[in-house]
């Protein structure tokens, strides 16, 4: 479903106030195709995002039902899913943000005629990270493990009924994206608070294979999919995959590998102190086993192309939090593998 | 009496080179400037391990290769090989080197790997940077569809945790999923015969509680391990022979025969003969085991 070429579209947002909600209606902004851009959230958006109309509303409030046929939205992008505390979201809340508000939401969808695509901002977290896991999930194997993580079951239930409305109403492009970990400069998540820590606590033994979504690449490809729905789910992540121990290195981080009898302790101080809590336990699991995911579906049918793979975000992840002392300087600083993207 | 004479100049040179480029490329490995391809197979890594494959190859396994020119130099190809090691997959380390020093065109192989190694501290990313994957059909397909050469084991655990009395005989296959993603991707079957990786650890018995104490899905006694500690762990000079056969073309059996249950059981079941002969055939060829 191509949304260029025909008359403007209006585009609600939910979760606006989220990082990523207030980057796509940035990224929206002036596209071919895009008419008004509706925001709504229980709160304000932190930053000014200029025309983007703003509607206060909490959509796990069933009021949704009515303020969303109001609004005659063509498309809908779900930004509501979070995977972390924020400011406003803490972790108690975050069961019913996830479920209870995407269930809300999709009655509020039904109530509305007009809707022509539904995108949601989900995660990629519904793999799970296992020792034999496949190493590039396809979209088709969301529920081959056992969804073991709270977060994960959140997902899982919600991907569920995201599916059933799907299978009710036909006649909307529904799109669930499953995010990779996103990684940048000034991105405030537990996994780049992870990385900015003086030492970084690793498990010592493990050396987990990461995908990481840089985050010009995470906006980009939710603004391509909110243009150009397709159908079912979709994996956002990056070509290739680079290990946690290059990644550190790369970022000339000191590094303290934790035997099996204290990690556990010590993680889950560390999760807590990243603000990760309920959902230290993914990160734990990803930073043990990894995760990696195809992108076909995204590049292919969602039509976006990618700016950096794996290997390139870590190196402008590492070139932007420069400053940091290097405990390895590289031997030929000037070489082209060292200025490559 | 000999006096040692002064080593001249010019190996001092190639010496201090030696020194220097081994220390700029720890350096630069230190600072992460190195390649890894997106399944995490280092090849800098894999050749600078080589070597010590290298020793145990000529040296402490005596390895005698036939037929390695019968592996495809290029294009998708499965390598079906019995399993054993107790311990650590040499067999697919051997496989791999012997490739290297007696095929032509030399490439690295991939091997399927069980699940349960990448729950091993140290061996779940060593066995990633020499190229080993997770065993299972999506790994299989993808690697094969990009026309790379990998290492199947279908006995699995099976194989490589049987005890010393039942060497060399080969076990169940399995459900025969290798033949299902051969047929799929349309992949030429080398069956590999490898004689005396049984003997490098005879296993005599395993011991549960102590499995359970350090998480391992099981732990092998031998003569050796774990009385000797660590010592133990030095796998035992054999003799060894890998024999590679020739190559089962599957091309002409079609898409979708992949679903044709008795013909997957078939071809599994030849293999496994072909292998479980050349087995026997290897161990008359190579004699006794140690001298």
């Amino acid at each position: 479903m191509k949304l260029e070429g025909k008359s403007k579209q209006r585009i609600l947002i939910a979760g606006v106030a989220t990082h990523w909600g207030s980057e796509l209606a940035r990224a929206l902004q002036g596209q071919p195709g895009v008419g008004e851009i509706i925001g709504i959230d229980s709160s304000p958006p932190g930053g000014d995002l200029g025309p983007v109309r703003f509607v206060e509303a909490d959509i796990r409030d069933p009021a949704i039902s009515k303020i969303v046929p109001e609004l005659e939205p063509d498309v809908l992008v779900h930004c509501g899913i979070v995977w972390y505390p924020e400011k406003g979201r803490p972790s108690r809340a975050l069961h019913d943000i996830n479920v209870i508000g995407t269930l809300q939401l999709l009655a509020a969808c039904e109530k509305t005629p007009g809707l022509k695509a539904l995108i949601g901002r989900g995660s990629a977290a519904i793999y799970g990270s296992a020792p034999g896991a496949p190493s590039f999930f396809t979209e088709d194997m969301a529920r081959r493990y056992p969804l073991v993580t709270r977060f994960q079951r959140d997902i899982g239930e919600l991907e569920g009924y995201f599916d059933n409305f799907a299978r009710r109403r036909p006649e909307v492009t529904c799109c669930m994206l499953r995010f990779q970990v996103e990684i940048g400069p000034d991105l405030d998540t537990p996994f780049n608070r992870y990385l900015s820590l003086p030492v970084v606590p690793t498990r010592m033994g493990f050396d987990p294979r990461l995908q990481l979504l840089h985050v010009k690449d995470a906006t980009g490809a939710l603004a391509a999919a909110t243009l150009n729905p397709v159908r079912g789910p979709v994996n956002v992540a990056p070509d290739g995959a680079i290990s946690l121990s290059r990644l550190l290195r790369l970022c000339g981080k000191a590094v303290v590998g934790l035997p099996p009898v204290i990690d556990g302790f010590i993680n889950r101080r560390v999760g807590g102190y990243l603000g990760s809590a309920d959902l230290y336990r993914d990160g734990e699991l990803l930073l043990k086993y990894g995760r990696g995911c195809d992108n076909h579906r995204l590049r292919e049918e969602v039509g976006y192309e990618l700016a950096f793979d794996s290997e390139g975000a870590a190196r402008d992840f590492a070139r932007s939090s420069g400053g940091l002392p290097t405990l390895f300087p590289s031997p030929h600083p000037g070489s082209p593998v060292r200025v490559s993207r | 009496m000999n006096v040692p004479s002064a080593p001249d100049p010019e190996t001092v040179l190639e010496w201090a080179n030696t020194v220097q480029s081994t220390s700029d490329k720890i350096l630069r490995r230190l600072a992460g400037e190195y390649h890894e391809d997106e399944w995490g197979f280092d090849e800098e890594f894999t050749e600078t391990v080589f070597p010590i494959f290298e020793f145990l190859y000529s040296t402490w396994w005596r390895v005698q290769v036939e037929g390695a020119s019968n592996v495809p130099a290029h294009g998708r190809t499965l390598l079906v090989a019995n399993h054993s090691g107790v311990i650590f997959p040499f067999d697919g380390a051997m496989i791999a080197t012997a490739i290297q020093k007696e095929h032509p065109l030399p490439r690295w192989m991939r091997a399927m790997v069980l699940n349960w190694a990448f729950d091993v501290p140290f061996v779940s990313f060593i066995l990633r940077r020499l190229g080993g994957v997770a065993a299972n059909p999506a790994n299989l397909t993808r690697l094969l569809e990009a026309d790379q050469p990998v290492m199947v084991f279908p006995e699995g655990q099976k194989g490589f945790g049987k005890s010393f009395a039942d060497r060399y005989r080969l076990q169940r296959f399995g459900r025969g999923g290798f033949v299902e993603v051969a047929l799929e991707t349309a992949s030429p079957i080398v069956p590999v015969a490898v004689v005396g990786a049984e003997e490098i650890y005879p296993k005599l018995g395993e011991s549960k509680p102590l499995a359970r104490l350090i998480g391992s899905p099981y732990v092998p006694i031998t003569p050796t391990f774990p009385w000797l500690g660590p010592l133990g762990l030095l796998p035992l000079p054999s003799r060894w022979r890998i024999e590679f056969l020739e190559p089962i073309d599957l091309s002409g059996y079609g898409p979708g025969s992949s679903e044709d249950r008795s013909l997957v059981f078939d071809l599994s079941e030849q293999v496994r003969e072909q292998i479980q002969d050349a087995v026997y055939r290897g161990l008359v060829e190579r004699g006794p085991a140690f001298i």
